[in-house]
């Protein structure tokens, strides 16, 4: 090895330059069995049994190399690739190229790194107030539910079924997308766009069914490799954007993806998005039919009461002066009249089962109107034949003197003087000529 | 019945309805308007009951997104 001193004696050689280079490296533990992290590009294996690769990340790149038979390689370790190596580094000369010389080399569990992107990830959406930001409600009857998901998964057979159970029939559109691998993403998007578009009032109307209203995208359990479309950036950008609400319904309970920390809805299951989402048909056909008895009895109870009201009435009438009488009685009639109308008109209306209600309700409420009526026209025919006019039509005559004071016997009377004859059409004028006064008839 | 009108609105008003007549006392005008109003939002309700009821569409999102493009 030459010193210091040598060198300052002439030009050195390149040769024993380079060769000064790679005798301190190779001495300097630094650069010996180091432990080196990196991606692999140019992946190349040669016949000889010898690897070459260059190892990469974004700050810079080495050439490296694995000779035969060194050391094991894992069978997933290929072009792009992270890897750690344990490595020295080693200069050869004869091309002036430094490289690594591999004793070993080990892939990076994958899920490391894509774990690693999905913090990232949560943390971006959480400075963007994405993670805490205001939540769709979900539709307490869906009209037409988007379910994206793969064809024919069991997920898919366990979400029909619980569906059909609870609400036979209840609309569904199934988009069948790739819910993993690489085509998994870029399909799940488009996936929740189309739907997106089957919400859209116009093209609803022109396919002639309800717009989408609610999206349940999801799958059954896997992997966490299987589910990590679910932990992208583009999937959950998308579930952002939706006009619609999306609930996320991803694998197990345990599965916790950055889809379901931001969807309207973090389903546990598919099933659990059923679940939770369609409720049960029976359960809100009974409450209807429920209000329905309900008020169809309140209001017969009201018709019942206002009917012992009307006989109130009509006992406090037999009491009342003539002309109250009267006007009560065109009251109660008119009342009776604007009852029966509005029943009819307002009942009548009403449809079907409702309908079949209200008539029942009508035809009492109109039979006791009915009897009421004919009660009262009983009473005012009687109140009407005692009235002094309906006596005058009879053929009797009313007298009164000058000042219109009513004379009812012959004490009032005295002969020659002008009395007043009222009559069923009119008046006369008359003079008393004789008066005779029958016994037992003063009163 | 209003645009905005939905089944949980239509359904907390018939609870409101049906405590107001079951509890009495109404003039003859208020409760056939309530009548009236109540045998709506039933309507409406039955017919939301019946509109999610359809048919279910299995598809690709090819299929779909062929059918969206025309």
């Amino acid at each position: 090895m030459r010193t210091g001193s040598e060198l300052t004696t002439g030009p050195i050689p390149v040769g024993q330059f380079v060769n000064l280079i790679r005798t301190t490296v190779r001495n300097d533990s630094l650069f010996q069995n180091q432990v080196i992290k990196g991606e692999i590009t140019q992946w190349k294996s040669y016949p000889s049994g010898h690897t070459y690769f260059t190892l990469r990340d974004s700050d810079g790149q080495i050439s490296a190399v694995i000779w035969q038979g060194r050391c094991s390689i894992d069978s997933s370790i290929g072009e792009g690739s992270v890897v750690v190596v344990i490595a020295n580094l080693d200069l050869y000369a004869k091309s002036g190229r430094i490289q690594l010389i591999v004793n070993r080399i080990e892939p990076i569990n994958k899920l490391g790194v894509l774990e690693e992107q999905r913090k990232q990830l949560i943390e971006l959406l959480r400075s963007e107030g994405m993670l805490d930001r205001p939540r769709k409600a979900l539709p307490s009857i869906p009209k037409h539910i988007a379910i994206i998901t793969g064809v024919g998964s069991a997920a898919l057979a366990d979400m029909n079924r619980l569906a059909e159970n609870r609400w036979p029939g209840i609309r569904r559109t199934v988009i069948g997308v790739t819910v993993q691998g690489n085509l998994a993403p870029n399909e799940i998007v488009r996936g929740i766009l189309a739907a997106g578009k089957l919400a859209d009032f116009d093209l609803a109307r022109r396919l002639n069914q309800p717009p989408v209203d609610v999206i349940i995208v999801g799958r059954g359990g896997g992997s966490p490799e299987d589910l990590w479309a679910f932990n992208l950036e583009p999937v959950v950008r998308a579930i952002i954007a939706s006009g619609v609400p999306v609930i996320s319904a991803v694998g197990h309970e345990s599965d916790m993806l950055v889809a379901d920390l931001v969807a309207d809805m973090r389903a546990s299951t598919p099933s659990n998005a059923i679940e939770r989402l369609v409720p049960e048909f029976d359960q809100h056909q009974m409450m209807i039919l429920n209000f329905e008895l309900r008020i169809t009895d309140a209001t017969t109870r009201m018709f019942v009461d206002w009917r012992n009201n009307l006989r109130l009435l009509q006992s406090r009438l037999l009491n009342a002066p003539l002309q109250g009488v009267y006007n009560a009685n065109q009251q109660i009639t008119d009342l009776s009249n604007r009852l029966t109308t509005a029943i009819i008109n307002k009942f009548g209306q009403s449809k079907q089962k409702l309908a079949s209600l209200g008539n029942i309700m009508m035809l009492s409420a109109q039979q006791s109107i009915a009897a009421e009526k004919t009660k009262l026209a009983v009473f005012a025919s009687a109140l009407n034949s005692a009235h002094p006019n309906n006596v005058l039509q009879r053929g009797y005559s009313m007298i009164s003197d000058e000042n219109g004071q009513i004379i009812s016997r012959t004490d009032d009377l005295d002969e020659g003087q002008n009395i007043i004859l009222a009559l069923a059409d009119g008046t006369a004028k008359a003079t008393v000529e004789e008066i005779t006064k029958e016994s037992g008839k003063n009163e | 019945m209003s645009e905005k009108m939905s089944y949980g609105i239509a359904v907390n008003r018939l609870e409101e309805i049906v405590a107001d007549l079951e509890r009495g006392g109404i003039a003859l005008d208020e409760t056939l308007k309530l009548y009236e109003e109540g045998a709506k939002l039933l309507e409406f309700c039955q017919q939301e009951l019946a509109s999610a009821e359809g048919r279910l569409n299995e598809m690709r999102l090819s299929e779909l997104e062929e059918k969206l493009s025309e």
